[in-house]
């Protein structure tokens, strides 16, 4: 039985569109290595997966906000306060540093989300309100200024590092990725999750506390933001406030195109793995097919629209808003 | 007699659920046929067809005598069809007028915008025909269930004006909200449209059906299986019919010999919520059965939403299990005990596109899990399919997503997720067999009973003074928030509905 097979439905259509994602990647791979036949050395695409390790992990934690039928708009905005903020805490606390800023990131993110449900904000206001705090806070720490970190601290060192012959980053990555794929999986706090985003009301009604679940999935995600900004700042020993600011775009295109529905209750974080790695290879492609950087973005656009509209059931929903 | 609207053969297909195998029927000009079935057997579908909302996989529809394919709402009413709706379709936020011409855009419109006072003339036309005395820029929202089930019959009646010829106006249960002078304000409404309308009218409750109906066509498994001239049938065979006669017998009152004690495991007093209740006070032993009845707005409703801690703003005193209960949310009222099944299914107590398993697992589930916090799919399924099958909860397998399965099943799978864990002490019913048909309701009358007999307690505020009646043993009548009756010893000395209705209007 499948990961995904808790969001099984008697619908054959319904099996098929969850593999999408799956095939998509696999042509994905194909066409780029028919372009490019050298990416398909070991060395590069390790060296691929760790340059893309904090987007991929920034995709990872925007999907449990989505799942709830949330969204956090402030992921981005975290990994720069993060990385900025580790960077300049590590004279202090050394590899504690990454530690409290995941912790405290976490914590921020767990009051936005019980904020969400007492003040009675929508969750994208509230995102894109902590956005704009995060942003600010990030510059009036840094006075516009790049920071760095000293060499051989332990922490950023064995982030940079590699075993099995793979990198750590990226093994954290999958790390994360299990974690949460097991609690999704196998605790009632991911049933809730699931639950939560299909029918809020109901939830409430059956006894679950709301802003524990709120507060756990918007928790995660700026953990996870926060991590994705510690490994910016490991691999350029330098950061400054606006590091991560042009991840939110692809952040949430790997997660739709991973099959996550916007309207929440279906996906998975192994779905999103799927959807970044598809996102990071698109933006390969983009690169070496000559486009012009500034096409980056317009591509991301277009891809957004094409994954809401293919993976969006609007059979179900009933209703677009 | 001509014939306005005929399905012939006609087949609808859900997946691998067939909603509809081969349906046959006619429709006369001037008649009104009585629509009956079990939740679950196709009516519904076949309303949906014949108003465009559904287009049926085989078969056709005639208007008329010539075949035809609505292709949507609009196309039927083009057709001279119109469907009153069930869940009422009405917009709240918009005034009665609005939503009288929402469809018709093109009617009291200029250049996209409203002519504000030819449509209030024409809103006053149509709502003198339905007798409804209002000012038509009243906000929807402001009015009563009865005033609104009006509304969307005038809604449909404007077709008098914009068709020419015969129309075909659908009913889907619209008593099943109205009390008994509004169900009458109705039915004096259908008869006068009968000169140019034919009706199709569905009910679960048979007395209404033979009241209003011509003929009345029975529906089940998908087909339809009998046809009976008004005069030629009573109720007992249309029940008959419907469920086959094992099952009435269940229906049947069988007084309970339940042995209440005199422990108490919920006391209420002097509860108020402003606007709400005002100063009710009870209590109720483990294993007793207390009904709570009264008119829409007598608060019955707000009292158990009180105890299950959705209350914003209340006061007085609740002591559960021994022990005060001082809760602000339902989570922390499940966490003492207390379960809750709302009224309204499809928002509060179905999670909806997920499957039965999830949504009978969602509060209780953990309990059978392997460690704390966790929850094990594995082994959840052996309860799972245990009370599926002790509730008679029709589904092809527990992986089935709900929002596929007929009303009364829904209902029955919200009522197991409280059933699941074992550490529940007061079950409460909020108007649990709204929508439901009368095997439905049997198979959840009969596991209310045992549920009471293992030492449940269960505080139900019931549709019907029928169902009030055989299952309580302590009766509340409760009438503008406060308690206006309260009857002890239903079982042994049962009072007479009229002393119910005296008490409750």
């Amino acid at each position: 039985m499948s990961s995904l097979s808790i969001l099984s439905s008697p619908i054959s259509r319904e099996r098929l569109r969850r593999f999408v994602p799956f095939f998509v990647l696999v042509v994905t791979l194909i066409v780029l290595f028919n372009a490019a036949p050298g990416l398909m050395r070991w060395r590069a695409i390790n060296s691929l997966m760790m340059d893309n390790a904090p987007m991929l992990l920034l995709i990872i934690g925007s999907t449990l906000p989505i799942l709830i039928g949330c969204l956090d708009l402030s992921v981005a905005a975290m990994a720069s306060l993060a990385a900025v903020s580790g960077a300049l805490l590590s004279p202090m606390l050394g590899s504690f540093a990454g530690l409290a800023v995941v912790a405290g990131a976490s914590l921020i993110g767990a009051l936005q989300g019980y904020l969400i449900g007492r003040m009675q904000i929508p969750s994208f206001v509230m995102t894109l309100g902590a956005l704009g705090i995060f942003n600010g806070a990030a510059l009036a720490l840094t006075g516009a200024n790049m920071v760095g970190i000293g060499s051989g601290m332990w922490l950023f060192d064995s982030l940079a590092g590699r075993n099995f012959g793979i990198s750590n980053m990226f093994l954290l990555v999958l790390a994360v990725v299990i974690c949460l794929q097991v609690m999704l999986r196998f605790t009632r706090m991911g049933r809730n999750i699931y639950a939560f985003g299909s029918s809020e009301l109901a939830v409430y009604v059956s006894g679950i506390r709301r802003d524990l679940v709120r507060s756990v999935a918007f928790g995660i995600s700026a953990g996870c933001g926060a991590l994705a900004g510690l490994m910016m700042l490991s691999q350029t020993q330098f950061a400054n406030a606006t590091i991560a600011d042009g991840m939110l775009l692809p952040a949430l295109v790997g997660v739709v195109v991973g099959g996550t529905a916007i309207s929440g209750g279906v996906g998975s974080v192994v779905a999103s793995l799927i959807g970044g790695i598809i996102a990071v290879l698109l933006r390969v492609g983009v690169t070496i097919s000559s486009m012009p950087p500034s096409s980056q973005d317009i591509v991301f656009g277009v891809v957004i629209l094409v994954a809401v509209a293919l993976t969006t059931d609007r059979q179900k929903i009933g209703v677009v808003k | 007699m001509t014939i306005a609207l005929s399905l012939h053969g006609v087949e609808k297909r859900f997946g691998d659920v067939v909603a509809l195998d081969n349906v046959n029927v006619s429709l006369h000009e001037g008649e009104v046929l009585g629509l009956i079935g079990q939740n679950g057997s196709g009516k519904s579908s076949l309303m949906k067809i014949m108003s465009g909302l559904y287009r049926p996989d085989g078969g056709e529809v005639r208007v008329g005598g010539k075949v035809v394919q609505l292709r949507s709402p609009l196309d039927a009413g083009r057709a001279g069809i119109g469907l009153v709706h069930q869940e009422q379709s009405l917009i709240g936020s918009l005034s009665v007028a609005e939503n009288l011409f929402l469809d018709k855009p093109a009617a009291y419109a200029r250049w996209g915008s409203y002519r504000w006072t030819a449509m209030k003339d024409e809103a006053r036309r149509q709502l003198e025909k339905v007798e409804l005395d209002i000012d038509p820029f009243t906000p929807l929202g402001d009015l009563s269930f009865g005033e609104r089930q009006m509304v969307e019959l005038a809604k449909v009646l404007t077709l008098e004006e914009l068709v020419d010829g015969h129309l075909v106006i659908l009913f889907d249960e619209p008593t099943a909200v109205l009390n008994p002078p509004e169900i009458e304000a109705l039915f004096s409404q259908i008869r006068r449209i009968k000169h140019r309308s034919s009706v199709v009218f569905v009910s679960h409750r048979m007395d209404e059906i033979l009241d209003i109906s011509d003929r009345v066509l029975v529906m089940s498994d998908g087909r339809n299986v009998a046809e009976r001239e008004k005069d030629k049938v009573n109720v007992d065979e249309l029940y008959e019919l419907m469920v086959g006669k094992q099952r009435i017998d269940r229906v049947a009152r069988r007084p309970r010999d339940a042995h209440l004690g005199s422990s108490r495991v919920l006391e209420v007093e002097n509860m108020s919520v402003p606007g709400e209740v005002h100063d009710v006070s009870f209590s109720m032993a483990p294993g007793e059965i207390l009904g709570v009845i009264g008119v829409q707005g007598s608060g019955a409703e707000s009292v158990l939403r009180t105890i299950f801690g959705m209350a914003d703003r209340w006061s007085g005193s609740i002591r559960f299990d021994g022990k005060p209960l001082e809760i602000d949310a339902p989570s922390a009222a499940v966490a003492r005990g207390i379960g809750y099944l709302p009224a309204e299914r499809k928002t509060e107590g179905m999670v909806r596109n997920t499957s039965v398993s999830e949504n009978a697992a969602i509060t209780f589930g953990w309990q059978h899990a392997a460690g704390p916090g966790m929850v094990s799919r594995r082994r959840e399924k052996a309860p799972i399919k245990d009370w599926v099958a002790k509730l008679a909860i029709k589904t092809p397998s527990i992986e089935h997503q709900i929002d596929l399965l007929s009303g009364g099943n829904q209902q029955k799978v919200v009522l197991s997720k409280w059933l699941l864990g074992n550490s529940l002490k007061l079950l409460m019913l909020d108007h649990p067999t709204r929508g439901l048909d009368p095997g439905a309701r049997a198979d959840l009358f009969a596991a209310i009973r045992e549920l009471a007999d293992k030492g449940l307690a269960i505080l139900l505020v019931g549709d019907t003074l029928d169902e009030v009646l055989s299952l309580s043993d302590e009766i509340i009548v409760m009438k503008d928030g406060m308690i206006s009756a309260h009857i002890a010893q239903v079982q042994q000395s049962p009072p007479s509905e009229e002393e119910l209705v005296r008490a409750m209007v």
